[in-house]
């Protein structure tokens, strides 16, 4: 045994990769190549996390990946589509994402080229949604999309503040618990998603308001200014403000510094959740302030190599689904500490991506949890020690 | 019409009323319309101003209103989302409308989240407010409100100015109508008129007639042609008028008029001050007789003649004249000396002599001429008629057909009548006339048997004046009748001291003037003057002449029957001289006839006389008449008469006149009548004497 796994070792070392040790896999179609076409800025914190989970899972998956910056101008995210499509030694699979709708004509040119193409984070819309159907069928080389599930963020954001007031029987005057939900904006699909999510879980619970849905803009400064103004009505209205909702976490950071400046105490008189597992909100967690923030979701980079390695090597994922949503999670005070370091140092070459393939039989069905993240997370390199 | 004014200073009236006429004309127009349509203009701009004040308010009201509406529209969403700071930016975006002095935003609670205030609301404010609703798909609420105050000032300013400009326009308009109707005006209203006016001021000046000058075809060219046309008609009967005022409609010549002006050109005209200008008066003797004689038709005809003789008689130089009547002037502008004049003057009585025939009748024309000579520079020269006319009275009063010449004795005598006539009412109120008496003797028996009342005027100054020069003057005067009662009075009071001396068969005559026998009341007031005498009328004589019962035959006839009913005689005087009518003598009521002297002084040498004395005395006794001859001087003569058959004598011879008072003295010698009973009388005597 001990020589067959040597063995095994030496023609995994003369290879070049690792084999996966866990891993079941039917074919092994060799080292990737996979080119992301990054709608996002340099230095922008979610697209860059997204690419740097992409670029870690890769080097666990055998696979080399591109990141070309569109810097935030869809014109320069299409010509860096084409010029991708049209090379000559063309990439195995080409990631795009679909801000702004802009990335239709690179799957068309894609098509037309035989490249493989994986929508992430921002699925077709629309008309185009309706024009060219689900994947695979009018455009046979886009596989599929990988999308968070933040509709169920949003709701889940809400029931932890419902929770919470009622369990410190926070109701107001007329017996309910009000809430202040603040919205990024919308019309973006990944805001409205999450707005929906604080809706169905209000709808679902009679005792609670949702006085106002505000909109910030995604920026803190708004979000304090328009909490300031509703703390202030809500006095007049001889309203107790409960809880507020927010759908990131600059903005439940912005709300909380409004919250403090009207005298409340964030997380003893009143909560507050955010969305992005951002470093201030986690240490705004860690003070008690920030009662959670959902998210996860730049893990998404990750994930889609994880489903190309799996669609090369034969597991397609769409024996599930052609699409596949990633639920998001929550990091409150009780799983902070395991999550918290992961994040603030961007160490995401201590997740076992490999542990995430699908096992054989069960293409398509992937757990991408926070405790399997957790779980497959290997000590941090002075935490051995 | 015609004022001093226009008479006296043509120039400047027409200076000032021509164009004060048109002005008045074209003020009153002005006055009359500008006003008015001032009035009308503004009115009109206030109403209309007016009118689009409240429409602007209204649109200033709705259009706030729909600002409020499409702000509450804005706002409600960043309102509900609670971004204050975009509706105040929303907010301050209707700032931009001035006419908005503040807005303001209040939530549900009714807090004010923003609030702009544009200018502080000094002015009237109006507010609007409007519900500010908030909804999406799932609420629909009512998130506030808003709250807009306006100001209407500038709807104030912006009517504030167009009402000022308006009237600066309307002004504008107005001046411009003023100056327009003003212009017009002149030219169509004023100048016409003032061309009518100023031909009107020079066809007064010199009395010519003068076009006015339009040439237009409207209403005023229309009068201006009527009045040229009137102007023309007028200017020809004013030439006709000016030449009838101051020509003879007969005879054609000048009148009297045109002798005032001439006499004015007269010296002028002269070659030299000392140059002699003779002015001859003529006037017909017995013209009457003519015009009585052969009709009036003749007497113009006679005229005529007259007229066309002296201007046949006179050098184109010379100058006649008709006065009126049958009064001719010709005046010669240069004679050498008064003799020429005078020799000229009778070359006209020449001419005028020479026989005329009318109605197959020969008739020598006789005429007076009163000549008056004077330099040309004389500064009286216009008096020149009153003293041709002085010379005249004398030429007709003292040798009728012959020619005066003006001398100084001529002037005296003028003088002194008219002195005397000018002292006739002092002569009557101090009593200066008296009646003295001269005695009617029975040739036969030489006793006085009448006494004849004669008039005397004893002047303080002049002393004794014979009637013959003063009772002319009284007659002139119209005192006839005072004196005639004057003379009554005293008469019959000398009756009453003649009955109280015993005398009471002597009557006394007084002389009746013609104008008295027109006068009916004379019987009545001789009546009550003798009874209040307490003498008998019959007492009493009454003397008239021929010459008063031609005039007025039925009133004269009528006057004596009544005076001769009274008891009063009377007494035919003058006879022989006048007419002489034997019908006279048959008609009148006479008891007595007395031979004018003329007939006696030539008695007893002229045997003619003697006869014409010898014709009447039979004539009268024939009609039962008593004679009585005048004038007897001498005893030859009262001898005569004696031999004739005249009863009375009366004259010198017996008995100068005297007063009562003399007379009575006279007769109380008388008492015992003597052969030479002649007593001469201490009175100086008065030659001739006149029949008074």
């Amino acid at each position: 045994m001990t020589v067959v796994l040597r063995i095994m070792l030496a023609v995994g070392m003369a290879c070049g990769f690792l084999m996966p040790v866990g891993g079941a896999v039917a074919a092994d179609a060799g080292r990737l190549n996979i080119v992301f076409v990054n709608p996002g800025k340099t230095g922008e914190v979610y697209w860059d996390m997204v690419a740097q989970t992409m670029q870690a899972a890769g080097r666990k998956l055998d696979a080399h990946v591109e990141v070309l910056t569109s810097e935030r101008n869809y014109r320069t995210m299409q010509e860096l589509g084409f010029g991708v499509v049209a090379r000559a030694d063309k990439p195995d699979f080409l990631i795009l994402s679909n801000e702004e709708s802009a990335a239709v004509p690179i799957l068309e040119a894609a098509e037309a080229a035989g490249v493989k193409t994986l929508l992430l984070s921002n699925p077709l819309i629309g008309d185009d949604a309706a024009r060219l159907g689900p994947p695979r069928q009018k455009l046979k080389t886009w596989l599929g999309d990988i999308t968070t599930d933040l509709q169920t963020a949003g709701a889940r954001m809400a029931n932890a503040l419902i929770s919470a007031a009622r369990a410190e029987k926070w109701q107001s005057p007329d017996g309910k618990i009000h809430i202040l939900g603040i919205g990024g904006d919308e019309i973006t699909p990944a805001s409205i998603a999450r707005n929906a999510g604080l809706k169905l879980a209000v709808e679902a619970a009679p005792d609670v308001v949702v006085d106002r849905m505000l909109f910030a803009n995604w920026t803190q400064s708004e979000a304090e200014q328009v909490t300031r103004n509703y703390l202030s009505w809500a006095a007049r209205k001889e309203i107790r403000p409960a809880g507020i909702w927010a759908g990131n976490d600059p903005m439940a950071l912005g709300a909380l510094r409004a919250v403090v400046a009207a005298g409340l105490t964030p997380g003893r008189n009143i909560q507050l959740v955010g969305l992005n597992w951002s470093e201030d909100a986690l240490r705004e967690i860690k003070a008690g302030r920030l009662l959670m923030t959902d998210g996860g979701h730049f893990l998404l980079g990750g994930w889609s190599i994880v489903l190309l390695r799996d669609y090369a090597d034969g597991c397609d994922f769409a024996a599930a689904s052609p699409r596949v949503e990633a639920k998001t999670s929550a990091i409150t005070r009780d799983n902070l500490a395991a999550v918290g370091d992961l994040i603030k140092t961007r160490a995401f070459d201590r997740i076992d991506f490999a542990r995430f393939r699908a096992r054989a039989g069960r293409c398509g069905q992937y757990d991408f949890s926070i405790d399997a993240l957790i779980s497959s997370l290997t000590l941090p390199e002075g935490a051995a020690d | 019409m015609r004022n001093g004014d226009d008479m006296t200073d043509p120039d400047r009236k027409q200076q000032a009323a021509a164009p004060s006429r048109s002005r008045s004309v074209v003020r009153a127009m002005l006055w009359a319309t500008v006003p008015v349509l001032l009035v009308v203009q503004l009115l009109a701009s206030a109403g209309v101003e007016a009118s689009s004040f409240w429409s602007q308010i209204r649109q200033l009201d709705a259009r706030i209103a729909r600002t409020a509406e499409s702000r509450a529209e804005l706002i409600a969403e960043p309102l509900w989302k609670m971004r204050y700071d975009q509706v105040t930016s929303v907010l301050n975006e209707i700032m931009h409308d001035e006419t908005i002095a503040a807005a303001a935003v209040y939530d549900d609670t009714g807090v004010a989240i923003a609030r702009v205030v544009a200018r502080p609301a000094d002015q009237a404010v109006s507010e609007v407010s409007r519900p500010i609703r908030y909804s999406n798909g799932n609420i629909a609420v009512q998130a506030g409100r808003i709250a807009i105050a306006y100001s209407y000032a500038t709807v104030y300013a912006d009517t504030g100015g167009r009402l000022m400009l308006l009237l600066v326009v309307g002004l504008l308009a107005t001046f411009a109508t003023l100056i327009a109707m003003r212009i017009s005006a002149n030219i169509f209203i004023g100048r016409p008129l003032t061309a009518i006016m100023s031909a009107i001021q020079r066809s007064k000046q010199d009395g010519r007639a003068y076009p006015a000058d339009i040439k237009s075809t409207n209403e005023f060219g229309q009068l201006a042609r009527a009045f040229n046309a009137m102007q023309h008609t007028t200017s020809g009967a004013l030439d006709r008028l000016g030449h009838m005022a101051a020509h003879d409609p007969l005879t054609g010549l000048p009148n009297r008029r045109s002798l005032s002006e001439h006499l004015v050109t007269l010296s002028g005209d002269a070659g030299s001050p000392d140059s002699l200008i003779a002015f001859c008066f003529i006037d017909l003797d017995d013209f009457k007789g003519i015009n009585d004689t052969f009709g009036h038709d003749a007497g113009d005809k006679f005229l005529v003649h007259i007229s066309e003789r002296l201007g046949d008689a006179v050098e184109p130089q010379d100058w006649v004249a008709r006065l009126g009547g049958d009064e001719f002037v010709v005046i010669r502008p240069e004679v050498s000396n008064e003799a020429t004049a005078q020799a000229f003057a009778r070359q006209l009585l020449d001419a005028i002599s020479e026989p005329i025939r009318l109605h197959d009748k020969q008739v020598v024309p006789r005429a007076s001429i009163g000549l008056a000579v004077r330099r040309a520079g004389d500064p009286e020269l216009s008096h020149l008629p009153a003293l041709a006319d002085i010379a005249l009275y004398h030429a007709k009063s003292k040798a009728p057909g012959t020619v005066a010449v003006l001398d100084e004795a001529l002037q005296r005598d003028y003088r002194r009548r008219r002195d005397l006539e000018l002292a006739i009412p002092t002569g009557f109120a101090e009593g200066q006339f008296e009646v003295w008496y001269q005695s009617q003797v029975d040739l036969e028996s030489q006793a006085v048997v009448g006494l004849e009342a004669l008039i005397r005027w004893r002047h303080p100054e002049l002393g004794l004046i014979g009637p013959g020069e003063f009772l002319p003057l009284i007659e002139r005067s119209g005192n006839n009748a005072r004196l005639t009662r004057y003379v009554l009075t005293d008469a019959c009071r000398a009756l009453q001291r003649l009955a109280s001396a015993g005398r009471s068969q002597i009557r006394i005559a007084i002389n009746l003037p013609p104008s008295e026998l027109a006068d009916h009341s004379l019987a009545a007031e001789l009546r009550a003057t003798c009874a209040r005498f307490s003498v008998a009328a019959s007492s009493l004589e009454l003397e008239i002449t021929e010459g008063s019962l031609i005039n007025n035959i039925a009133s004269a006839s009528e006057t004596l029957h009544r005076l001769r009913r009274l008891g009063a005689t009377i007494a035919l005087d003058d006879f022989g001289t006048g007419y002489s009518s034997l019908a006279h003598l048959r008609r009148f009521p006479l008891d007595k006839v007395k031979i004018d002297k003329a007939f006696i002084s030539e008695i007893p040498d002229s045997a003619e006389d003697k006869a014409i004395v010898g014709v009447i005395a039979s004539l009268a006794g024939t009609l039962g008449l008593t004679l009585v001859a005048e004038g007897i001087e001498r005893p030859e003569q009262a001898d005569a008469m004696r031999e004739m058959g005249v009863m009375l004598g009366q004259g010198y011879h017996y008995h100068r006149p005297q007063p009562l008072d003399a007379v009575l003295q006279w007769l109380e010698k008388q008492a015992v009548p003597t052969e030479t009973s002649r007593v001469l009388a201490d009175s100086p005597s008065i030659a001739p004497e006149f029949a008074a």
